[in-house]
């Protein structure tokens, strides 16, 4: 269906070395792009120039900076803003696709370097700041350039809407779902089991939730076992957890992809007790394509991707005692819990790259008029016109 | 004395720098609501194409066929002040069809619907990127200074049809 070759440059705005949504998304959607024919340039900040695979140009050594409640690497700066000019002016582009161009990093500098055919995807899920008031003049007019937004979930897309007052297509973001097909229900982790997937060390995983809900759990499942796989050290949790119920948990590290798909397509149930900050949940969509049984804490987000319920159970975030009683109700029924199994399957098939990418690719299509294409942004652009050169 | 004209020099040439930035920026949203109304355009008629093609399938009975085809005809050749009710009533013709003809597929007649069902889906994405440019310019265009200095030249301003926000 991808007709047309393009030569498409997209821009991270986070270090492409600190693993991370955008970053894996821009990876996933280039490599697709590049598999389907297209030439693609991804622009980003890194550290290391060695592990960069051959389509990403390296835009210099990021910067940490506070925002929005956590550490972001990002780059700009009169050096990062004369190598996206150079960027932009060397790679005779189709099409531009700027990730996160509302933050101060790469995505907002070629926004304002360039014109022409451009697409920007937006990914945070925030509410609404006071600081936007005074951010909101000097950003509007680099949005209004963009020929089409996107936002990765409904979330992202109302943040977008109360923020910066401009509408977006939501498109979300897309999964290897037939990676996630292929899982091996294995013993070990069968039975009355619950698994838990992320970096369980940060609050808002909700690791903490799980751990409260047990002991409630526990009275009513006697043989529960809980499967926690992810970077980070377990020891923390071991102190704090209660002596009788330590034994029920089982801390794995870090698992392959392979790992995480056996896993997820062998416990009873999947949970994702996330307190907030996720725009999407890249990782209930895999759960849901690898055929487990999903309960999720009622963040907007994963509100919106259970489809309020009919895909996977949803519990009141932060409310350990409501969690308590999701999965013992699901634990206790097996055809329940099927049912929604086969509902969230076909949900996660929609996240497959193959629809993903299709739909990001038709967004492409409407930017891009004739044979225009990106190029260096000129300010005497009204003047041309004035004086009757036609600029188009 | 000098430092007082040279204050007002450069007072003079930070509005008319910013003159210029606007008008700039206006001339840039023009250029984006008629790309983007061109996108627009021709996806509705690919509709109607696709719209007499069932028509004259065995999907529609004759008639369903001959309202599909009164109103795919219509959208084809209405003029701008038409436009808008014609994609109206085209959008009708083809929901009051697919309604009851979930059931009844051939693989000859699946391959329309399915053209007709990404087509929509092309659509509902070109209006939302249209009425998004529209609202935009607009909102530019209000701005007391834009007004005041005429920066938005002859252009006409940018409307959104009626059928954007019922169609599909």
């Amino acid at each position: 269906m991808l007709t047309r070759s393009l030569k498409i440059g997209i821009v991270c705005p986070y270090s492409w070395d600190t693993p991370g949504g955008v970053q894996n998304h821009i990876r996933d959607l280039a490599e697709f792009l590049i598999a389907s024919g297209h030439q693609v340039s991804v622009l980003a900040p890194a550290t290391d120039e060695e592990k960069l695979p051959d389509y990403v140009v390296n835009a210099g050594k990021p910067i940490s900076i506070p925002y929005n409640g956590a550490v972001a690497r990002v780059l700009f700066g009169p050096v990062a803003f004369s190598r996206v000019r150079q960027w932009i002016s060397n790679g005779d582009f189709d099409l531009l696709h700027l990730h996160e161009p509302a933050i101060p990093s790469i995505s907002l500098l070629a926004c304002w370097a360039a014109d022409g055919p451009m697409v920007g995807t937006f990914h945070a899920a925030a509410k609404r700041q006071k600081i936007i008031f005074a951010i909101g003049p000097i950003l509007e007019p680099a949005i209004e350039k963009l020929s089409a937004r996107i936002a990765v979930s409904e979330a992202a897309r109302l943040t977008l809407i109360d923020h910066l007052d401009t509408d977006a297509v939501v498109i979300p973001n897309g999964i290897y779902a037939s990676r996630f097909h292929n899982g091996t229900a294995q013993n070990q982790w069968q039975g009355n089991t619950v698994g838990f997937i992320g970096r369980f060390e940060e609050p808002r995983k909700g690791l903490s939730v799980l751990l409260d809900a047990l002991p409630l759990i526990a009275r009513f499942a006697a043989d529960v076992k809980v499967f926690i796989a992810g970077p980070g050290d377990p020891s923390d949790f071991n102190k704090n957890i209660d002596p009788e119920i330590r034994n029920r948990f089982n801390f794995l590290g870090k698992i392959s992809e392979e790992e995480k798909a056996d896993l997820m397509s062998s416990v009873a149930v999947y949970v994702a007790p996330n307190t907030g900050g996720e725009s999407f949940g890249i990782i209930l969509a895999e759960a849901l394509a690898s055929g487990a049984c999903v309960v999720a804490s009622d963040i907007p987000a994963f509100d919106d991707l259970l489809g309020h319920g009919e895909f996977g159970a949803i519990f009141k975030s932060e409310d350990s005692t409501d969690l308590a009683k999701v999965i013992i109700d699901l634990l206790g029924d097996k055809e329940k819990r099927s049912k929604l199994a086969i509902a969230g399957r076909e949900r996660g098939q929609s996240f497959d790259w193959e629809t993903v990418a299709q739909q990001i690719y038709s967004v492409y299509e409407m930017s891009i008029v004739g044979s225009e294409k990106v190029k260096l942004a000129s300010d005497t652009r009204s003047w041309n016109r004035f004086l009757s050169k036609d600029v188009r | 004395m000098i430092t007082n004209w040279v204050l007002v020099a450069f007072f003079l040439l930070i509005s008319l720098w910013y003159l210029s930035f606007l008008a700039t920026r206006l001339d840039r949203l023009h250029h984006r609501v008629e790309t983007s109304w061109a996108n627009l355009d021709v996806l509705l008629q690919k509709r109607a194409a696709v719209a007499l093609e069932i028509a004259h399938s065995d999907i529609a009975d004759p008639a369903s066929s001959l309202l599909l085809t009164g109103a795919a005809y219509q959208a084809r050749e209405a003029d701008i002040q038409n436009r808008s009710a014609a994609e109206s009533g085209l959008s009708g013709a083809l929901g009051l069809l697919l309604e009851d003809s979930q059931h009844l597929a051939t693989p000859a007649s699946n391959a329309l619907l399915t053209e007709l069902s990404a087509l929509t889906d092309k659509i509902r994405v070109a209006i939302a990127i249209h009425t998004d440019a529209v609202t935009r310019t607009q909102m530019v265009r209000s701005k007391l200074i834009v007004r005041v200095f005429r920066l938005a030249g002859t252009a006409p301003l940018p409307i959104t049809y009626e059928f954007e926000s019922d169609v599909l």
